[in-house]
């Protein structure tokens, strides 16, 4: 059995990261966007190549972008529009971190990604050598028992996971740390939902499921 | 350094960070999720509300001049939350516990990546298609 953190140091850790994550790189923390990222890497490849003339070159953007509002609103209204604001462009929010202006690209997601399992072996080696074990614990084994079908509630499990957390918008950093901290109604709800749904299925394992 | 450099090294140590994090205060330990989600033992869930608590306040503080990206409600919303805690009640995973466990040797949790994976692609190549229920996900909107 391993001695954990007390749980008041973990909410100030945990509450750093997600703060500070804000504050270094100006979005939100939330694991479940990174899975989509790294899933649609090529896609990712495709927009930034596309994207990269416009980065280079500001002004061919709000050339292209004003070419196709004419084309939208027709050069009469336009004009006319410009006019009335005395020809200025309207300002970007000027309280955006500096960072935002960098896309995050699916190598960024990956190195995210792949630093948590190194988190685990690093905090794993703090408690002494890693053991290396093939189910999450005695508990689950006693629910799901072994061999392949063990492996296959992982994988159907981890599918409702990642299908899930793409549908609801988001996971339990996201919606749960992220929104729930801001009180983003959206997050609210979803937060109740994910937990109210493990809760009872929790529930059902315990006293009905597994030995 | 290079804008982009920096942004690997800020994404990679908050990475870290976190799984070190969720690893000391046991939330890779499906015992103690399963423990949380079964009210018989009240460490995570105070764990979690404390770490909201605390995290409103700091936003509160530092970000109070800036409009951070609010998700919005939509009716992938609930369903898909609900998909998710069933998932998570099974597989004592969230998202980034999956690759922690398999970081602390728990190396069956590689085909709870490998599940997360295919439903994150089944998820995209449906929305792809046409099925009007995209979200824009965690961090992305």
């Amino acid at each position: 059995m391993i001695d954990y953190l007390p749980w008041w140091i973990g909410a100030l850790a945990l509450s750093s990261i997600v703060i500070g994550f804000w504050l270094s790189i100006g979005r939100p923390l939330g694991v479940s966007g990174s899975w989509a990222r790294i899933v649609m890497w090529k896609e990712d490849k495709t927009i930034e190549q596309a994207e990269a003339p416009f980065r280079a070159n500001p002004e061919m953007l709000k050339d292209a972008l004003m070419k196709a509002t004419i084309q939208h609103f027709g050069e009469a209204a336009v004009y006319a529009a410009l006019s009335r604001r005395g020809g200025k462009p309207v300002a970007a929010p000027a309280d955006h971190p500096a960072s935002m202006e960098i896309k995050a690209t699916w190598t960024m997601h990956a190195a995210f990604l792949a630093m948590l399992a190194a988190g685990g072996l690093a905090a794993s080696l703090m408690h002494g050598p890693v053991e290396l074990r093939f189910n999450l614990d005695e508990l689950h084994a006693q629910m799901f028992g072994s061999g392949i079908g063990y492996l296959m509630t992982l994988f159907v499990g981890g599918a409702m996971v990642g299908f899930g957390t793409q549908l609801g918008g988001g996971c339990t950093s996201g919606h749960g740390l992220s929104g729930c901290s801001r009180l983003v109604p959206a997050s609210l709800i979803a937060t109740a939902s994910f937990f109210g749904t493990a809760v009872a299925v929790s529930l059902l394992i315990h006293f009905f499921g597994g030995a | 350094m290079h804008p982009k450099t920096k942004l690997h090294l800020l994404y990679g140590a908050f990475g870290l960070m976190m799984g070190v994090t969720l690893s000391l205060v046991g939330f890779t330990d499906f015992s103690e999720v399963h423990k949380m989600f079964i009210f018989a033992d009240f460490r995570l869930l105070c764990l979690f509300a404390t770490t909201v608590g605390i995290t409103m306040l700091g936003f509160a503080i530092v970000a109070r001049k800036s409009s951070i990206p609010k998700k919005t409600f939509n009716r992938g919303t609930i369903p898909g939350s609900v998909l998710f805690g069933a998932g998570w009640a099974i597989t004592g995973a969230c998202p980034s516990i999956a690759l922690v466990q398999i970081g602390e040797g728990k190396l069956v949790a590689l085909f709870t990546v490998l599940g997360i994976l295919f439903g994150v692609w089944i998820y995209r190549k449906l929305a792809a298609g046409g099925l009007q229920l995209d979200t824009g996900v965690c961090g992305e909107n």
